[in-house]
């Protein structure tokens, strides 16, 4: 153990003197800093933003003066998805999807103002935040601080003086290895203070929190044990440097984009535009709300009167036209949920193919897993859109109901000829108060995990490839000793 | 002479990581084209796609509408199809057009509600970026240019040959100036030749191919220079290989991220939810507005229909379109802060890209792929004109009450064929 420690010890004091590798760590542990500050405030930041939005929707919607109720399922709602805490590690695709959509009656909006569509392509070239700095920029240091580790001793012909003194194989792959993760730990030091900062200061679960912590610790060590691989069973650093950075170019920038590529062929989504013509098409197809003659809701009418007991809509207990609109709505939002699950459905399934990637790249593996645990990932704004959904069919049938028993028939048909029951239909904004206010439910810690356990079953699958190629790496050179 | 060259030639190919280098690059720019291609053939079917679609519930609505023949209805329940197709360089540059819509459909209702709608896309597929020809130029082109370059002197330095090459050349400045435009040239090749196949099939003009050949030429020189810029400072072939990966690490990932901070940082837009929350209740208010004051309002900027403003009864479709018009203009400023804004973003995006040589050929060639900010930012500008128009079809059957037949539906303004600028069309009209 402690000839282990030694070979770190030399390995460290070596490592302090090559320009390149210090360069880089320097780099890198300044980009951290940089990244977890600018995150930080960035989170802080947009989540009040949002906040302060949703508030001010909030008092708009309940400050509406008395109105006929349907106007106000025209004035609709607008909601905004809040920013979880640990998206300040690991924004996500939080970037990538609208935040806030408009609510309204008939219609279903899509969430917009996405950071990255209102950004250049600079958006492109990738954000810098700490979880793409360890993702990215990590393992490319280590390989710049370690390529040459065992690489440099067999070409100095040192590798030999170290068995002539009777160095075990293990012993030596070990230190060196010690000594890189030293390097690593270093590298991994500003990210645990952003997410220790984040448990204490914005109250991110301690769990996700950890887990995050780990599932990185595990992402570096495998590059760790690649990089020491690599530098043991090639023929001189040269090559271990060249083949580590096209291990890196592959697996870190180019199967990430081509995945997407991939998935997104395999299974392709239909637009929004399509969608929205197929809704209507259904619509017509089931119920058609502006014939008279439309079998759908001559049923509903003779159903309903049936039900109270009367013969003519103007004798109901109730104003019809509520009753119209909740159907209506009622027929709406079941299309809008089917269509909306086809699309999710095929969305799983392109994330699906692409974490299959998963196995070709740890970092793809790597950053499932972290969006899961940082509640960043697809399935976070999902749980926006159908939360949204969801409170958008309550709010409305809330104010359809109080059209069908707040405002007399009579006086909604008369509302345009006669001013005096255009002024009863509109009716006391008190109402509007009480309208409950949209509250975001996020995902639990349960689903996170759940969420992640694809990415870290990947991640443990890389830690014993890396394990794996270590034990190579070992025999092969006491072999060679 | 040719002697020389086809004997530098076999050196170069007898060095271990020169065939499979030149191999990997003509197999990534091979790839990344035919998926730019394949993405692009997607963008126009869906287009096709669209047009029957569209036609047939225009039909629709066409058949209960003209009934009662009102034009109200018309507007309000008419959707009018707008599309953006993909230039003819998109391919190998798909840049923003996975995340903003390419196919949108508006109505003559108030557009700023409209105009921001998202498309439906995966954003866990969008974050990585596309696999187009712009990256595989920008990033990995450098890497392999890095791996057959970083030991030009120091490998004949290394292996004792470099006094002896200086002794026995006629010119070693000629024997070097052989040495990099071969390495080089053959990977500058490698990358072009499917670019300029994919260019072909995609209909691009001889002169756009030749812009881009000619940009990524001028990027290849620029990292050819930082090569020689290192070479100079006499390292082992190692260190040399180390200090340029630092640098391609430094000015394609690190510099531009930070560039992307400091510009998203220095100019929020959060603008353009403000114009959204503020236009929406500029037109619910407009319900309980008196309705002479709103009519006068709207007659203001449409003085051809100051004759026709009045009407009787609770409501009525001219009143509807006058405030519905006005909540757009009330936030007209906030729209152009909001533009403004978007605009400020692009220009700092070109001034980093004078600095980011990646940065630059990135602005470059989406520019001329018409795939950037500006192309979202122009496509909105065509349907905001399309939007007014459509207003202007549907104003004279309303303030004029002249019922709307299905003949009427024919009439309305369709969505032109891109004609603005668009180097493409030559190749979409041969078609």
């Amino acid at each position: 153990m402690s000839r282990t420690r030694l070979i770190a010890a030399n390995e460290w004091r070596l490592m302090r003197r090559n320009h390149v590798a210090r360069l880089a760590l320097l780099m890198l542990l300044a980009l951290s800093a940089i990244a977890t500050f600018t995150s930080i405030a960035h989170r802080a930041e947009s989540d009040a933003l949002r906040a302060r939005f949703q508030a001010q929707a909030d008092r708009e919607f309940d400050g509406q003066p008395a109105r006929h109720p349907h106007r106000m399922v025209h004035y609709g709602h607008f909601v905004f998805r809040p920013m979880p805490a640990l998206a300040a590690f690991d924004p996500g695709v939080d970037a990538f999807t609208g935040n806030t959509i408009f609510l309204e009656g008939h219609r279903q909006n899509s969430a917009n103002f996405g950071d990255v569509r209102q950004s250049s392509l600079l958006a492109h070239f990738g954000q810098l935040t700490p979880a793409f700095v360890l993702q990215v920029l990590g393992p490319l240091v280590l390989v710049f601080v370690g390529f040459g580790t065992i690489a440099r001793e067999r070409e100095s012909g040192t590798l030999r003086y170290l068995k002539a003194q009777g160095l075990a194989a293990r012993s030596l792959i070990a230190g060196k290895a010690l000594a890189l993760g030293g390097i690593a730990a270093l590298m991994l030091a500003p990210a645990l203070f952003s997410l220790g900062w984040l448990v204490v200061v914005e109250a991110a679960p301690l769990s996700g929190a950890l887990l995050l912590a780990i599932s990185y610790a595990i992402y570096l060590l495998f590059w760790v044990m690649a990089v020491i691989a690599a530098s043991s069973m090639t023929r001189d650093a040269r090559s271990a440097l060249l083949y580590l950075l096209g291990l890196w170019a592959l697996t870190t920038i180019l199967v990430p984009r081509i995945a997407p590529d991939i998935a997104l062929a395999a299974t392709p989504l239909p637009t929004r535009l399509e969608t929205d013509i197929a809704i209507q098409d259904d619509l017509r197809r089931i119920g058609d709300s502006h014939n008279p003659n439309d079998p759908h809701f001559a049923a509903f009418k003779a159903e309903t009167l049936k039900r109270y007991g009367v013969t003519k809509v103007d004798d109901l207990p109730v104003n019809y036209r509520g009753l119209l609109a909740m159907e209506g709505e009622k027929i709406t939002s079941r299309l809008f949920d089917k269509y909306n699950d086809t699309q999710f459905t095929v969305q799983a399934r392109q994330g699906d193919t692409a974490t299959g990637f998963g196995f070709l790249s740890p970092a793809i593996a790597l950053r499932s897993a972290s969006m899961a645990l940082s509640g960043t990932d697809l399935d976070g704004h999902k749980r926006f859109l159908e939360q949204a959904e969801a409170y958008r069919y309550a709010i409305v049938q809330e104010l359809n109901r109080l059209q069908a028993e707040a405002v007399t028939f009579a006086d909604d048909g008369n509302r345009n000829k006669d001013p005096e029951a255009a002024r009863r239909v509109r009716i006391d904004p008190k109402h509007w108060h009480d309208v409950p206010d949209f509250t975001y439910r996020p995902a639990s810690l349960d689903e996170r995990l759940r969420a992640a356990v694809p990415g870290l079953a990947l991640l443990l699958f890389w830690l014993a490839a890396g394990a794996a190629m270590l034990r190579l790496a070992s025999r092969r050179i006491g072999a060679a000793l | 002479m040719m002697m020389l060259w086809g004997h530098e030639l076999r050196l170069f190919l007898r060095q271990r990581i020169a065939v499979p280098a030149l191999l990997l690059m003509l197999a990534l720019s091979c790839a990344s084209v035919w998926a730019g291609l394949a993405e692009v053939a997607r963008q126009r079917e869906v287009i096709e796609r669209i047009q029957p679609k569209q036609a047939k519930d225009e039909a629709a609505i066409a058949a209960w509408v003209a009934k009662e023949g009102d034009v109200g209805n018309a507007a309000y329940y008419t959707f009018h199809a707008t599309w953006d197709s993909p230039s003819s360089l998109a391919f190998a540059a798909l840049g923003q057009r996975d995340i903003a819509p390419f196919v949108l459909r508006v109505r003559a209702l108030p557009l700023e509600s409209q105009i921001n709608e998202s498309e439906n896309y995966n954003a866990e597929l969008a974050l990585p970026g596309r696999f187009d020809w712009a990256f595989v130029l920008t990033y990995l082109a450098p890497l392999l240019l890095i791996a057959l370059l970083h030991d030009l002197f120091s490998a004949e330095r290394e292996a004792g040959r470099a006094v002896l090459l200086g002794v026995m050349a006629r010119s070693t400045r000629a024997l070097w100036l052989r040495r990099i435009v071969l390495r080089a040239g053959l990977l500058l090749l490698a990358l072009l030749v499917p670019f300029i196949v994919g260019a072909v099939i995609a209909g691009s003009t001889a002169a756009m191919t030749a812009i881009v050949a000619g940009i990524a030429a001028a990027y290849f020189l620029f990292w050819i220079a930082l090569c020689l810029l290192i070479a100079r400072m006499k390292l082992a072939s190692l260190a040399n290989a180390a200090s340029l990966a630092m640098i391609w690490l430094a000015i394609t990932l690190v510099l531009p991220g930070l560039a992307l901070l400091a510009v998203n940082q220095a100019i929020p837009v959060q603008q353009g939810v403000e114009l959204t929350l503020a236009q929406r209740e500029a037109v619910h208010a407009g319900w309980d507005k008196p309705k002479a004051a709103t009519m006068q309002a709207f007659v203001r900027d449409h003085p051809e229909w100051k004759d026709k403003a009045t009407f009787t009864g609770g409501f009525h479709w001219k009143w509807y379109h006058a405030f519905h018009y006005l909540g757009d203009r009330a936030v007209g400023e906030q729209v152009k802060a909001y533009r403004t804004g978007l605009e400020a973003r692009d220009a700092w995006t070109r001034k980093a890209g004078l600095v980011l040589p990646p940065v630059g050929v990135q602005v470059v060639i989406h520019r001329l792929a018409r795939t950037d900010l500006a192309a979202q930012l122009a496509y909105q500008d065509r349907i905001r004109t399309f939007h007014a128009a459509l207003r202007r079809f549907y104003y004279p059957y309303i303030f004029n009450e002249t019922p709307f037949r299905t003949e009427d539906f024919a009439k309305a303004p369709r969505w032109p064929a891109q004609k603005t600028g668009q180097l493409a069309t030559a190749s979409q009209e041969r078609k």
